[in-house]
């Protein structure tokens, strides 16, 4: 039997006195989706981050494969993609020089970069520096990158913050081709996601899994 | 972990040249030191060589502590660390291509700031060149891989503007202390100057080691 794409165990996670998680434990089938909801504050980002191995558990454990996240091998980091609630990309650069340094660094020799901005409707502004783009495009130029390199395990937080209705068309459009193809976390207050996309839920309040 | 490292310098030599945040303010803050110190000394009639050598090696170690408090400072901006962290290669190569950004800011620095010291100091005279350029390349060396070694420790913190000169300065004296001996000895004899050269060569080779040992884990929660 295939190992879990993502496991978390009793996982749990303080920031200085405030319990963000509590003893959270979840098992992700390999191509699953499941959307998490939660009101703010909730402990959907902090899971989120924790699956990523951007945080590390306080205690419990949270485990990509069978590897603890916070450790994971780069063969497991290669196919992993976390895009949060900040777009992760330099201000300084252009939309094209962000896609082509998370190329570099994937070693993917083969990517179309123009193909990639052209998906997410940003052709015609890839050679702007993003520090002059909206919260939408940032938001759009996130996910080109997160779905660059083709990930086998999708970490999304809000995704749907700041997108038009056309950017949010586009983004259900990723979601949807990834269904079964890869498995796919998405933390959201969209509570029509769920039913949109015809995958499981999971409810977080107050740092508890429900 | 060279690509990487590379590729991660590049970058923010690029940034920099666009946006000019660390470089115009370590050449303003390392000449203003100069001219301001030669005066102050000049009055008081107590120049000389050390006293030359001393105040370049602290304008350099002053100004580089302004750079490295820059040091993941675009990484920071927009959470591009994450990407970074997240990206399938060691991450020293994070540590390693923020060192090699800061050890070109500092040398840039250097080749404008070392001839305005000479001219300002040395109107007849002056050291050699040639142990004083080797001193400032593995000075410069030291410089950016325990600093960028200390700004990563400092990454996490509040007070990381505080922090970080309070981490770094003290394991930079005994590389200042290596720097004037080395500059103080090119007035003299070329023996005067191996010994102070070679501790700086190794000096770089232990935080070299110390740091890419330790970058895995400083980097991240």
């Amino acid at each position: 039997m295939d190992a879990p794409a993502v496991s978390l165990s009793a996982c749990s996670k303080r920031f200085g006195d405030r319990l963000a998680l509590r003893k959270a434990t979840l098992t992700v089938a390999p191509g699953e989706t499941i959307v998490l909801l939660g009101p703010n504050g909730a402990g959907k980002s902090t899971l989120l981050r924790l699956v990523a191995g951007l945080l590390r558990p306080t205690a419990g454990s949270a485990q990509i494969g069978n590897a603890e996240a916070c450790s994971a091998p780069r063969s497991l980091r290669a196919g992993l993609a976390y895009a949060g609630h900040r777009a992760q990309l330099y201000r300084g650069l252009t939309a094209r020089e962000n896609l082509g340094l998370h190329a570099r660094l994937h070693r993917l020799t083969d990517l179309d970069i123009d193909a990639a901005l052209d998906g997410v409707g940003l052709a015609d502004r890839a050679d702007e520096r993003i520090d002059g783009f909206s919260r939408g495009m940032l938001q759009r130029l996130a996910l080109a990158r997160a779905i660059a390199h083709a990930p086998g395990l999708l970490l999304l937080d809000e995704p749907a913050s700041g997108l038009d209705a056309a950017g949010r068309l586009l983004l259900d459009g990723v979601l949807m081709d990834g269904l079964g193809q890869r498995t796919q976390l998405i933390a959201s207050h969209d509570h029509e996601l769920p039913a949109r996309l015809g995958v499981r839920t999971v409810h977080l309040a107050g740092g508890r899994l429900a | 972990m060279i690509r990487p490292a590379l590729a991660i310098a590049r970058v923010k030599l690029v940034l920099e040249l666009r946006r000019r945040e660390v470089l115009f303010a370590m050449l303003l803050f390392i000449a203003a030191t100069i001219v301001i110190v030669h005066f102050a000394l000049s009055g008081a009639g107590a120049g000389g060589e050390r006293a030359a050598a001393g105040m370049l090696w602290a304008a350099v170690v002053f100004t580089a502590v302004l750079g490295l408090l820059r040091t993941f400072a675009a990484e920071s901006e927009d959470g591009a660390l994450d990407a970074l962290l997240l990206a399938p290669i060691d991450r020293a190569a994070i540590w390693f291509g923020a060192a090699l950004a800061q050890l070109g800011f500092l040398i840039v620095v250097e080749v404008i700031a070392v001839p305005v010291w000479w001219l300002l100091f040395f109107q007849h005279g002056g050291p050699r060149i040639l142990p004083l350029v080797g001193a400032l390349v593995l000075a410069d060396v030291g410089i950016a891989l325990v600093g960028t070694l200390a700004a990563a420790l400092a990454l996490g913190a509040r007070t990381r503007d505080v922090l970080l000169p309070v981490l770094v300065l003290p394991l930079l004296i005994p590389l200042v202390l290596a720097g004037v001996t080395a500059t103080y000895g090119a007035f003299g004899e070329e023996s005067d100057v191996l010994r102070p050269l070679g501790f700086l060569a190794l000096y770089d080779l232990v935080f070299a080691a110390l740091a890419w040992g330790t970058s895995e884990h400083l980097l991240g929660d």
